[in-house]
């Protein structure tokens, strides 16, 4: 099973792990400076060395992905956005069978490697980036300087061109009016922190993301330390928060199976709206009001309302119009599964 | 009010940025805004560029001298200084030497420092090891370490950083 429709550690609230490296190749000009053959040198170098690194891992060009395939990589945060609309020929992505490997070639660098896992699995996902970069670097040389570190196109990521994130889960710090109180503490501790969806106003969903800033200066495992000590606290923060909720009882058992009715029933519905009842519905099964789920379902119904996976796993492009009614449909089938 | 730019067409965009609490404001034309990326409504402001002006205002302090910097030109992939503050990502390794200085300010503010304690690749650790060796048998190792330390003793009075200076040059004085 794919790893973002698993179950895994605390997954109640850290929804999911993310830890990325950036590289480039030494002697050729990062992305942004190089000429196509140069483009096409580190293509053809992936290429070729990846049947060696095991893994079960496949090149796919992304010229060779039609723009739904592209947009459901998005969709699963394998891929930036930016990079799923790529026109350059020579970009493309390595990724097994479980998508819990992808590395995209010819992004910003030249390689960026990142493994996932569902729940919070920080140390065990390290390790895995690490195996991976040290059969990466026997192949290819990495762009690499004594003083700076792995040098990266963007100064945001060199020395250990580490980035490791967590997605969050935050309805209750939400409801009971903690989340912004929360958001600077912990951008005050050298984190950053945003909504993954909708606009700046409004994390759609309660989802964030939270990662760290520095790169250099700072070992990879204290990098990895620290956000597994504030993913620690922002778990516990929401627990509390879930604790004071619950003590609610009828009122709030109430808001979250009218809510559960609503997406059961509606015989069409928009992304947003989905997403929103999504985490209320996911919030009560957490809590043990909500009996009808459980963690898979939640998972396939946060993947399926998504416009792209939706139109795929019904297999046809789809109008906004049309995706509303098969949203709806989608729902009503994992819903009885 | 005409765009602060061409000084040719109506103002319609005033775009406002706010770096360390350093508020500036322009009013632009849409063509101008356009040029300059910042027409983009759904993100007003362009990261890069951003990331940019964060390099350029340091470049500018008077901590560094360093006005022959805007002329700096990185010869393996052309990069100037101006095109790493329009599009804030370097173009190719050599760009970190050819710009280490204002990198390394750049570095200090966006991490709080600019030296690399983190992992090395395999191959790159015996390399960096017979360097050291090297230099090493260049030079009497007392001798370059009072260099090292005259220099650092330099580089704190320069930067006021007299606490620092204090405990160099008393050290410095231990060697003597």
């Amino acid at each position: 099973m794919n790893w973002y429709l698993q179950n895994g550690k605390d997954s109640d609230v850290i929804v999911s792990s993310r830890v990325r490296l950036s590289r480039n190749i030494e002697g050729i000009p990062f992305v942004s400076k190089c000429k196509p053959e140069e483009l096409k040198t580190v293509y053809n170098k992936m290429q070729e060395i990846i049947p060696s690194v095991g893994y079960g891992l496949k090149f796919i060009s992304l010229k060779d992905l039609d723009d739904l395939n592209r947009e459901a990589l998005v969709e699963k945060n394998l891929i930036s956005s930016e990079f799923s609309k790529s026109k350059n020929p020579y970009s493309a992505i390595i990724i097994n069978d479980e998508e819990n490997i992808c590395i995209t070639i010819n992004e910003e660098d030249h390689i960026k490697l990142q493994v996932f896992s569902s729940g919070l699995e920080l140390e065990n996902l390290m390790n895995l980036a690490i195996e991976l970069d040290q059969k990466l670097e026997e192949l290819v040389p990495y762009s690499f300087n004594k003083k700076y570190g792995y040098l990266t196109a963007c100064p945001t990521n060199v020395g250990t061109g580490l980035k490791v994130s967590v997605f969050a889960h935050l309805p209750a710090l939400t409801i009971t009016g903690n989340i912004r109180k929360f958001l600077s503490a912990v951008n005050n501790l050298g984190m950053s922190i945003k909504g993954v969806y909708g606009d700046n106003s409004k994390a759609e969903g309660d989802i964030y993301q939270i990662s760290n800033n520095q790169t250099i200066g700072i070992t990879e495992k204290e990098i990895t330390k620290n956000l597994k000590l504030i993913s620690q606290k922002v778990l516990e923060q929401e627990k509390m928060a879930r604790k004071y909720l619950g003590k609610k009882g009828i009122d709030l058992e109430d808001k979250l199976y009218r809510d559960f009715g609503v997406l059961s029933n509606a015989r069409k519905i928009s992304e947003e709206e989905a997403r929103e009842l999504i985490s209320n519905v996911k919030l009560g099964t957490d809590l043990g009001i909500i009996n009808e789920l459980n963690d898979t379902k939640i998972s396939e119904l946060m993947l399926y309302t998504k416009p792209a996976s939706l139109s795929l796993r019904v297999g046809k492009k789809l109008s906004v119009y049309e995706q509303e009614i098969e949203r709806a449909n989608v729902i009503k089938q994992i819903l009885s599964e | 009010m005409l765009c602060q730019n061409c000084e040719k067409n109506e103002a319609n965009i005033r775009y406002t940025q706010i770096i360390n609490g350093v508020k500036k404001e322009i009013a632009l034309c849409s063509n101008c805004a356009r040029k300059l990326g910042i027409d983009d409504l759904k993100m007003p402001i362009n990261f890069n560029s951003f990331l940019g002006d964060f390099f350029n205002d340091y470049a500018e302090t008077e901590f560094l001298p360093m006005l022959q910097t805007n002329e700096l030109k990185c010869k393996t992939c052309g990069m100037t200084y101006n095109d790493f503050i329009n599009t804030g990502v370097f173009g190719c390794s050599d760009c970190y030497e050819v710009f280490s200085n204002p990198i390394d300010s750049l570095l200090k503010n966006l991490h709080g420092t600019s030296k690399h304690i983190g992992r090395i690749p395999k191959g790159k650790a015996e390399k960096l090891n017979v360097e050291n060796i090297e230099n090493k048998n260049k030079k009497e190792p007392a001798e370059s370490k009072k260099e090292m330390l005259q220099k650092e003793l330099e580089k704190a009075i320069k930067e006021e950083r007299y606490e620092d200076a204090a405990k160099l040059r008393d050290e410095l004085k231990e060697m003597k």
